[in-house]
C-alpha cells in the first residue's frame, strides 16, 4: 500500500485550514436584516466545505494514498529531483525584489530578479543577466509610465529618467 | 433583426482606427505572450491587465478580445513545435501536431491550426450574435434565485467532475471561495479574513492569484524539477502551403469541430478540454487515413484546434449574458469587466450597447487580424520559441511582479503574490487542478450575492431555492453531478461481488 508523507500533511494542512476559518468566522457578527443571515453564513459554509474536504483527503492519505495522484518517484514523471538551490534562487529573487522595489526602484528591483531567476535555472552568466534584465525593464518601465500612465517607482534612477514615474 | 442592426452598430465601434489599432495590439501581445512555452492563455490575459488600466472600457475590452484569440493561437503553435501543450485544450492538438513536425510538416500543421481556428472563431461568433439576444431574454426572467443556482451548477461542473479528482478539484474551489470572502463584505460593509492588512481590504485580485498560480508556481516547479532536462524543438522545415489533399482533409475536419466546440463552450463544462477530445476521436473515427493517425494526420490537427476555437468563443456565451466564468481565463475576463466597474449579464446589454457589440463585432474582426498576421508572422513567433529558458522565465517573472505591484505600488501584493507562488507549485506537484480556484474566487462572491439577496426578498425563507422551477432543476442536477460517481461506483462493486 502506497502512503506519502507530503499527501499526509497537505490533508492535514487543508483540515487545520478548514478549523482556522471556522475560527474566525466565529468572531463575525450574523445579523442579517431582512435576509436573516449575515456576513458570517457564506464562511460558515466555506468553513465546513474544507473541513469536510480536508477529511476526505485525510482519508485517502490514510487508505492508500491520493487517488490517481502523480507518481512521487520524479524520474517516473520524466524530471530530475527537487533541485534545492533552483527552487532557493527563484525565490530569493521575489524577495530581494520585494526588498529593493520602494527604495531602490522598479527597474534595479527587476534587474535583480531576472539574474537571480536565471541562475536558478542554470544560468552561469550572471553579468550578462543583469544587463538583459536592466534594459527589458527599463524598455518596460519606460513603456508603462510614459505610454499607459501606469504608476512605477524610479528608485535610485529618479535622476537619469527625468521625473518619470514616482 | 434587432440583434443585426445592434452588430452592425458594433462594427462602427469595433472599426474606429484607434479600437482597431487596440484589438491589433492585443492580437500581436496575446500571440507573442501565448507562444511562449508554459504560458496558457488563463495566463496571458492575467498578465497583460495592467496594460490596459488607464485605456477607456472600451477599448481595452477589445484589445483583450484580440489577447484571448492571440493567446489561444500562440499556445497551439509552442504545442505542434515543442510538444509542450501549455493547457489540456492544446493536448489533441499534440499528439498529431507534433508528429507532424517531427515528420517535417510543421508548416501546413500550423497553417490548418491558422486557418481552422479563423473558419472556427468566424462561425462560432456567428453562433455568439444569433445565441446571445435570446440568452439574454431568458435571463432577464432570472432572479436571484436562478442566478444562485446557476452559478452552484457552474462550480461543481468545473470542480468537482472535470480533472482526475472530484475531491482535489472541490478543495481548489473551496480555497479559491475563501480567498473571495477576504476583504469587505459588499452586503454590510464587515470587513472579512482581512486581519486589519489594508491591500487585502479590497480583498484578493484575480491578477495576483492566476499570475501566482500560473506564472510564480510554475516558475519554481520548472526550476525545482524540469530546469536541468534538455528540451527538443522541432525544425520549421519546408513550406507553409497546406496541398490540395491538406485542404480536402482539413475542411470538413474544421465543420465538425465547430459543431462540436461551441456548444459545449456554452454550457458550463470547463471550457476547451472536452470538445478538443472529442474532436479529435471523431476525426480519427471518420478519417479515410486511419493509417496516418498517431503519426501526423492533419485532421487531428485541423479538428481539435478548430474545436479550441470554437469552445473559447462559445464560453463568452456565458460570461457576457450572464456574467458567469466557465473556464479560468474567463474568470480572468470578467475580472477586467470588473476594473471597470462593469457586471457581465443581461442588463449589460441594455446599459452598455456600443460596449458589449462593440466588443462582439471585434471578435470578427480579431478573428481576421489573427488570420492576417499569423500566416506571414509565423516565422517571427518561431524565433521567440528559441529564447532560452533561464531568460524566459526571468521575463515572464519580471512582467508577473509588474502586474501584482501596479495594483496598489505596495511590496505587501509582491508577497501575496509568492504566497500564491507556492500555492501553485504545491498544486502542480501534487496534481491539484488550479482553475477552480480562479473561478472561486471571482464567482463566489458573486453567488453569495445572489444567495443573500435571494433571500431578503423571501424574508429570510430558504425554500425559494427550491420552490422556484428552474432553480430546483439546476440544484438537483448539481447534487446528482456530486453524488452519482459515488452511486455508480458502489452499485458496480455490489454488483460484482456475488459473481
Amino acid at each position: 500500500m502506497r502512503r506519502s508523507g507530503a499527501e499526509t500533511a497537505l490533508s492535514l494542512g487543508v483540515l487545520a485550514l478548514g478549523i482556522g476559518v471556522a475560527a474566525v468566522t466565529a468572531t463575525l457578527p450574523s445579523e442579517g436584516g431582512y435576509a436573516g443571515i449575515g456576513p458570517n453564513f457564506i464562511p460558515a459554509v466555506v468553513a465546513a466545505g474544507i473541513i469536510l474536504l480536508g477529511l476526505w483527503l485525510v482519508f485517502e492519505a490514510f487508505s492508500g494514498g491520493w487517488r490517481g495522484a502523480v507518481p512521487d518517484d520524479a524520474a517516473e514523471r520524466g524530471e530530475h529531483a527537487f533541485n534545492a538551490a533552483a527552487f532557493g534562487w527563484v525565490s530569493a529573487g521575489l524577495f530581494l525584489q520585494m526588498a529593493l522595489i520602494g527604495w531602490a526602484g522598479f527597474v534595479v528591483s527587476a534587474a535583480v530578479l531576472f539574474a537571480c531567476v536565471a541562475r536558478g535555472f542554470g544560468s552561469r552568466r550572471l553579468v550578462r543577466d543583469a544587463a538583459i534584465g536592466l534594459v527589458m525593464a527599463l524598455g518596460i518601465f519606460l513603456f508603462f509610465v510614459k505610454l499607459l500612465n501606469v504608476n512605477l517607482p524610479a528608485g535610485w534612477l529618479a535622476p537619469l529618467l527625468g521625473g518619470a514615474g514616482i | 433583426m434587432d440583434a443585426l442592426s445592434a452588430l452592425l452598430h458594433g462594427f462602427s465601434v469595433a472599426l474606429q482606427p484607434m479600437n482597431l489599432l487596440w484589438g491589433f495590439i492585443g492580437v500581436t501581445l496575446g500571440t507573442f505572450v501565448g507562444v511562449l512555452p508554459g504560458v496558457g492563455p488563463a495566463l496571458t490575459v492575467a498578465m497583460l491587465l495592467p496594460l490596459t488600466v488607464k485605456l477607456d472600457p472600451t477599448g481595452a475590452l477589445i484589445m483583450f478580445a484580440g489577447i484571448y484569440y492571440g493567446a489561444m493561437f500562440g499556445g497551439s503553435t509552442t504545442t505542434i513545435l515543442l510538444n509542450t501543450p501549455g493547457e489540456s485544450a492544446s493536448i489533441a492538438t499534440a499528439l498529431e501536431g507534433n508528429r507532424m513536425a517531427k515528420a517535417g510538416r510543421a508548416g501546413p500543421a500550423l497553417a490548418t491550426s491558422a486557418i481552422g481556428s479563423f473558419v472556427a472563431g468566424t462561425l462560432a461568433t456567428i453562433g455568439l450574435t444569433a445565441l446571445a439576444p435570446l440568452v439574454v431574454n431568458l435571463a432577464l426572467k432570472f432572479g436571484p434565485a436562478e442566478y444562485f443556482a446557476l452559478m452552484v451548477f457552474a462550480f461543481t461542473t468545473v470542480a468537482a467532475v472535470l480533472g482526475s479528482s472530484t475531491v482535489r478539484g472541490l478543495t481548489s474551489l473551496f480555497l479559491g471561495l475563501l480567498l473571495g470572502l477576504v476583504g469587505i463584505d459588499s452586503q454590510t460593509g464587515q470587513s472579512r479574513f482581512a486581519f486589519g492588512v489594508p491591500e487585502l481590504l479590497d480583498g484578493v485580485d484575480v491578477v495576483v492569484l492566476a499570475v501566482g498560480l500560473f506564472a510564480v508556481g510554475e516558475a519554481l516547479y520548472v526550476a525545482s524539477y524540469q530546469s536541468r532536462l534538455t528540451e527538443t524543438m522541432e525544425k520549421m522545415k519546408g513550406s507553409l502551403l497546406m496541398s490540395a489533399s491538406d485542404w480536402r482533409r482539413s475542411w470538413p475536419a474544421w465543420l465538425r469541430a465547430t459543431a462540436i466546440g461551441f456548444p459545449f463552450g456554452t454550457i458550463p463544462a470547463g471550457g476547451a478540454e472536452i470538445p478538443t477530445f472529442l474532436s479529435y476521436a471523431t476525426e480519427k473515427k471518420l478519417t479515410k487515413h486511419p493509417e496516418e493517425f498517431g503519426k501526423g494526420a492533419i485532421e487531428g490537427v485541423a479538428g481539435p484546434e478548430a474545436a479550441n476555437n470554437a469552445a473559447a468563443t462559445g464560453v463568452l456565451v456565458p460570461l457576457l449574458t450572464l456574467g458567469i466564468p466557465t473556464s479560468a481565463t474567463a474568470a480572468i475576463l470578467l475580472g477586467a469587466f470588473q476594473n471597470y466597474g462593469l457586471q457581465p449579464g443581461p442588463l449589460l446589454f441594455e446599459t452598455q450597447k456600443d460596449l458589449v457589440w462593440g466588443l462582439i463585432a471585434s471578435l470578427y474582426v480579431g478573428n481576421v487580424i489573427l488570420l492576417v498576421l499569423n500566416l506571414p508572422l509565423i516565422g517571427i513567433w518561431v524565433k521567440v520559441l528559441e529564447i532560452p529558458r533561464d531568460l524566459l522565465y526571468a521575463g515572464i517573472l519580471v512582467f508577473a511582479t509588474l502586474g501584482a505591484y501596479s495594483l496598489h505600488q505596495s511590496w505587501v501584493d509582491l508577497l501575496t503574490l509568492y504566497v500564491f507562488g507556492l500555492l501553485g507549485f504545491a498544486m502542480r506537484r501534487w496534481d491539484i487542478p488550479v482553475g477552480p480556484a480562479v473561478i472561486g474566487l471571482i464567482l463566489g462572491p458573486l453567488a453569495e450575492t445572489q444567495f443573500r439577496r435571494a433571500l431578503s426578498i423571501s424574508q429570510g425563507d430558504p425554500s425559494v431555492f427550491v420552490t422556484q422551477p428552474i432553480s430546483a432543476t439546476l440544484l438537483v442536477i448539481t447534487a446528482a453531478l456530486i453524488v452519482m460517481p459515488f452511486v455508480v461506483r458502489h452499485w458496480g462493486r455490489l454488483r460484482r461481488k456475488p459473481a
